[in-house]
């Protein structure tokens, strides 16, 4: 378990299952992922037999949020991991939606950070963020993202193109 | 095949072989690419028989570049095609050398780039670039792109760090400038 000041980050279990399948077929909560079709509980299950069947590593740090009282509340994650680059990209989703503007999410993020540096010897960490995220934007800058620039009408959601923000943080960037 | 003013492009074929294994391990060449170890004949062989056994399509669309002449001299694609976002991200290669700089890359990007908008109804077409790769960021300049973003301590190629640019052009901007 990584410890974070209002979360902490654990493997992902097979009783994680209900929640995801919930979340992932939230469209308030999807609408700001790159998800867009409805997953079958059948389709979420086989994934997530994928995921917690091998160990997580460099290439699959892949986490479930949990409140200080074990309340799971969303996943965070790194992925397209190069150790050459020393470079990953993060997603994270907390999809208890009585969660959201509550500090647990900038702490999950804090949190992952602190493990991709310190403990991955990552160098640098990058996420695409769309525009109208605002409440990801804030709390991505609050812990020291910094957006790079803005991929013009990079993604159609709702009838109309929108902008997609590259943003990152550097080693030595990271704000506690 | 589809025609271009300097150079045509057409589907990959198994002759091409030869040339693309001097061109992947060619350190002037993949300096700038993803490419970082060198490959077997034997795995540039398979990559090839894999390529030309599947007809390109809206996933997975890659050309040769040749000279009006008929010289292979490079390749192109497209990869991570969205078609909800009408989106993609463009590769280019012009691995013979003694070619660079001649027009030929600018030529086959504005021919696969008028594919994607015209024949493929893209509305968003990207790409990524190091940011020493001077000549190739005058080349997507030229053809219309704009630099979007730049991506820091991106890339670690030859000792260091170094930032890699995000530039696009959209469909109406392509338009406007035909």
């Amino acid at each position: 378990m990584i410890e974070g000041k209002l979360v902490n980050l654990r493997a992902p279990e097979m009783g994680d299952l209900e929640r995801n399948a919930r979340w992932i077929n939230d469209r308030e909560v999807t609408q700001y992922l790159s998800m867009r079709y409805e997953l079958s509980m059948a389709a979420e299950e086989a994934w997530m037999r994928d995921v917690t069947a091998k160990p997580l590593s460099y290439d699959r740090p892949f986490f479930a949020i949990e409140t200080k009282d074990g309340e799971h509340i969303g996943n965070t994650n790194l992925f397209a991991v190069v150790p050459e680059d020393r470079k990953a990209k993060l997603g994270i989703m907390i999809g208890e939606k009585s969660c959201w503007s509550k500090g647990y999410g900038s702490d999950a993020l804090r949190t992952l950070l602190r493990f991709a540096f310190d403990e991955m010897n990552l160098n640098r960490v990058e996420l695409d963020v769309f525009a109208f995220n605002e409440r990801a934007i804030a709390a991505y800058r609050k812990c020291g993202f910094v957006e790079e620039g803005r991929r013009r009408q990079a993604l159609y959601r709702g009838g109309a193109y929108h902008d997609v923000l590259v943003m990152s943080v550097l080693r030595g960037e990271l704000r506690p | 095949m589809i025609e271009g003013k300097l150079v045509n492009l057409r589907a990959r074929e198994t002759g091409d072989l030869d040339r693309m294994y001097r061109w992947i391990n060619d350190g002037e060449v993949t300096r700038f690419l993803e490419m970082r170890y060198p490959i077997s004949l034997a795995a540039e062989e398979a990559w090839i028989k894999s390529q030309v056994s599947t007809p390109a399509s809206y996933a997975d669309v890659r050309f040769a570049i040749e000279t009006k002449d008929g010289v292979h001299i490079g390749g192109i694609n497209f990869n991570e095609v969205s078609p909800e976002d009408r989106r993609a991200r463009l590769g280019i290669t012009i691995g013979e050398t003694a070619y660079w700089s001649r027009g030929y890359g600018t030529d086959a990007m504005l021919t696969f780039v008028r594919f994607g908008f015209e024949e493929m109804n893209l509305h968003r077409i990207e790409l990524t670039v190091h940011e020493r790769n001077e000549r190739a960021r005058a080349c997507y300049r030229k053809c219309g792109f704009a630099e979007e973003a730049r991506m820091r301590q991106s890339r670690y190629v030859r000792g260091e760090y170094v930032d890699v640019m995000v530039m696009g052009i959209l469909r109406e901007e392509w338009e406007a400038r035909q």
